[in-house]
């Protein structure tokens, strides 16, 4: 009897009956498909197999670094410095290259990118600082470093296009790559016990530690894939541009985290999915090539891509908001 | 003179209900005692009384005059002030602030802050006690932070103040200038009530004593009519000893020893041995230790001092991974926040702690998972409408605790430390569980149950181990428990 009485703790109410709603990937992948539509009525220029194919290559970089961004969301960890770690991945890349051959150039990107990410979750993982604040300051500190790397300048390279303008069965290289990044963490966070881990200690920490899921040693592999990825992300822009230049890739991180969390993914981790990020991505890249087409100035691109973001988020917190 | 008279105050929660008339008189200048078992009812009354519950039928009148409590605003207005376990201070913010916090002095627009040192100098004069004004609340220990609060109500000019077990997280030495302060302000007239399950501390501070049970006053009066043993016999019936009876298991081999372990502030030299096949029982009131000790045995707080061996291997887990390993499960006191997956599937909950096993070069078949839940589900009778994949957080509260229960289960821990296992969860499943700790034994699992509720530890255990104030205070086998002994036991200040 005497803990029946104190009910403070009782939590026996029935499971809440919830209306059927569409899920919210559902939702945006609706509004994916009327942006096309709209598009195609408003412009002859834009339904076209070659259009497709530069939307898809303009959001490849993006799609490269927004998958692993995924999986760093579910977690409820940030990694802000992926747009200056593929700028300084890029710039190291050249500047090696340039004396000492390609392979080097690409083994001291990448080593440069995972190094990164490694300080990155040595930083949050193992010492505990936020990762919004300690992915800030290696935004700071990698594009400082890209430009003393380069003394400011743009280093143009040679013989390096394959990566970035190459095609394969008539799809270009780097829609290649993020397919297969995406294929790859389609398989992660579904059927590995690294994923489901992360889920886990997304969704309740605690209780994830409880079931011997050790938080460190995951959160810090999880920002070396970041950097990781960055760095690739880096290769592939230098190659495109065939040369790395010290602004590459600014304000790439504010594109992923708004493709991330139009996906559906939440800041408080526990939740997202690739598919979701490949919806959040194209909507952006088809956003801003229809608007180009539509010659709409760059301006109020910047506007529209922002209104999509608040709308997007904010529409599902309220159907959240409704639901609870 | 401050009197405060409740009468027949009546509440539920949902269909729950927790109190049934209460009666209660508080004095100015005297000190009355609320006694009781967790969940007697003590602690809703004076929610009541400070505004935080409203009550279903009752009056309370003040002096004669009959108020109406809505809110803690209307509590103060009338002079009641509680301090609760959890403290409502500002921890950032320094001592002076928080003594004066909701009453900043002002002059004009700006708070006086010469007048806040001064109000804060004055009051904690009067307590006679000395605390760095300027210091950060946060960075004082508990006891210090009490006389923060209790400085803060006398600044409120309280009439009534209410202590809500204000003892629990404190030390001997602590205890006693509490009690200090405590006479102190009864003596300056102030009306004290005071919330204990401690029948030594009723003895030591109280003037009146006023006993529940099960959502109705027991006993009544001055304390010197009462000796320690009408004390127990009123705070637990007369209905002694009524236990039902599970299959006894015969004692195995140890299967988990501890030895002379410290844990600074909690726990202060335990040792004891659960063997295969038995239902261990800790005993005792919240903050007693045994809880604190059944983390520490998970690798979730580290010993000061002391041993462990588990099956083959010496030594404390490094952490709950590392227990896991050794064949450790664990079931937290608070489902919501430390047990759920929430987001994931019943399935991936009854599975998670045994995916490092589960996974063959890292991959993790969903089927594994499914049949994990498939495994448990018709033993563990849980009922999910939807499946395996179900999300966890739409199942009722009893099986999500089965699914809890399930992913030791699936793990095939060999020891189970269970803390509270049948808090929040409704009678029907408690005897579900109960069965089901009772067949885990009978396949040679040792089971150690950390509980403060007496009906539990009476009904599963093979063996009681009473924790009192960090230490063991009594071992009983099954047949030697009653809830008398069990109570006194719990309540005791020093080792018999």
């Amino acid at each position: 009897m005497a803990t029946v009485m104190s009910n403070e703790h009782t939590d026996e109410a029935p499971p809440r009956r919830r209306a059927p709603a569409l899920p919210t990937q559902l939702l945006l992948g609706l509004f994916l498909v009327a942006l096309v539509v709209y598009f195609s009525v408003s412009s002859p220029y834009f339904l076209s197999v070659d259009n497709f194919r530069n939307i898809l290559l303009s959001v490849a970089v993006l799609g490269v670094v927004a998958v692993p961004a995924t999986l760093l969301m579910v977690s409820a960890n940030v990694d802000l410095s992926v747009g200056s770690a593929a700028a300084f991945c890029g710039m190291l890349f050249a500047v090696v290259a340039e004396d000492h051959g390609l392979a080097l150039g690409v083994a001291a990107a990448l080593a440069g990118g995972l190094l990164a990410g490694a300080v990155n979750g040595g930083l949050v993982a193992l010492i505990g600082i936020n990762s919004i604040i300690t992915t800030l300051g290696m935004l700071s500190v990698l594009r400082g470093a890209t430009k003393l790397v380069s003394n400011g300048q743009t280093v143009g390279i040679d013989g390096f296009r394959g990566l970035g303008s190459g095609s394969l069965a008539g799809v270009p290289t780097p829609v290649w790559i993020f397919a297969l990044v995406a294929a790859a963490f389609v398989v992660l966070m579904r059927y590995t016990a690294f994923g489901r881990g992360i889920y886990a200690l997304g969704a309740n920490p605690h209780a994830a530690r409880l079931v011997g899921i050790r938080p460190a040693p995951n959160l810090f592999a999880l920002f070396v894939i970041s950097g990781g990825l960055a760095a690739l992300a880096g290769l592939i822009l230098t190659s495109q541009l065939r040369a790395a230049t010290p602004l590459s890739a600014e304000g790439l991180e504010l594109s992923v985290v708004a493709a991330v969390l139009l996906g559906g993914a939440s800041l408080t981790g526990g939740r997202g999915t690739v598919v979701g990020t490949l919806v959040g991505v194209l909507i952006l890249g088809t956003l801003n090539n229809g608007l180009t087409i539509l010659n709409v100035t760059s301006f109020w691109q910047e506007v529209a891509r922002g209104g999509v973001l608040i709308l997007a988020v904010g529409l599902d917190q309220l159907r959240r908001l409704r639901r609870d | 003179m401050f009197r405060l008279e409740v009468r027949g105050l009546y509440k539920s929660f949902g269909n729950v209900p927790v109190l049934h008339g209460v009666d209660v008189d508080a004095v100015g200048g005297r000190v009355l005692a609320l006694l009781g078992e967790n969940g007697a009812g003590k602690s809703t009354t004076v929610k009541i009384l400070a505004g935080d519950h409203r009550c279903d039928a009752g009056t309370i009148s003040v002096s004669g005059r009959p108020v109406d409590i809505r809110s803690p605003r209307d509590a103060e207005a009338i002079g009641i002030r509680a301090i609760f376990q959890e403290f409502l201070d500002a921890p950032q913010l320094s001592v002076a602030e928080n003594i004066c916090l909701g009453r900043l002095p002002r002059r004009g627009w700006r708070v006086d802050w010469r007048a806040v040192r001064r109000t804060a100098r004055t009051v904690l004069d009067q307590l006679g006690v000395d605390l760095p004004l300027d210091r950060p609340v946060e960075q004082l220990g508990v006891a210090q932070r009490q006389i923060v609060e209790i400085a803060r109500a006398l600044v409120a000019d309280a009439r009534l103040l209410i202590l809500d077990e204000p003892t629990s997280a404190l030390a001997a030495a602590e205890v006693e200038n509490l009690f200090r302060f405590v006479r102190r302000l009864r003596d300056d007239g102030v009306a004290i009530i005071y919330i204990t399950h401690r029948l030594d501390e009723v003895a030591e501070i109280a003037d009146d004593v006023v006993v529940f049970r099960d959502g109705r006053v027991a006993a009544a009066g001055p304390v010197t009519e009462f000796d320690q043993h009408a004390l127990v016999t009123a705070m637990v019936g007369q209905d002694i000893g009524a236990s039902i009876d599970l299959p006894r298991h015969p004692p195995a081999h140890a299967a988990l020893t501890v030895r002379d372990v410290h844990l600074a502030g909690h726990v202060d030299g335990v040792s004891l041995t659960a063997h295969a096949g038995e239902v261990l029982s800790l005993f005792g009131r919240l903050g007693c230790g045994a809880l604190e000790l059944a983390e520490a045995m998970f690798g979730l707080r580290r010993f000061d001092a002391g041993t462990m061996t588990v099956a083959d291997s010496t030594g404390q887990p490094a952490g709950p991974w590392a227990a896991i390993r050794a064949g450790i499960g664990f079931l937290p006191v608070d489902r919501k926040t430390q047990g759920v997956l929430n987001g994931l599937s019943a399935a991936e909950n009854i599975a998670a702690a045994d995916w490092s096993r589960k996974a063959r070069f890292g991959m993790l078949s969903p089927r594994a998972s499914r049949a994990a839940f498939q495994r448990w589900q018709e033993e563990l009778r849980i009922v999910a409408p939807k499946g395996a994949g179900q999300p966890i957080e739409t199942l009722s509260g009893g099986n999500q605790q089965k699914i809890m229960l399930g992913r030791w289960l699936e793990r095939g821990a060999t020891v189970l430390l269970l803390a509270e296992p049948t808090r929040g969860v409704d009678v029907g499943a408690r005897a579900e569980i109960y069965r089901i700790l009772s067949d885990l034994a009978g396949r040679g699992v040792a089971i150690i149950v950390v509980s403060s509720d007496i009906d539990e530890v009476l009904r599963v255990s093979d063996r009681i181990v009473v924790f009192s104030r960090g230490r063991v205070s009594a071992e009983l086998t099954r047949a030697e428990a009653d809830r008398a002994r069990l109570t006194r036991a719990a309540a005791m200040k020093e080792t018999v």
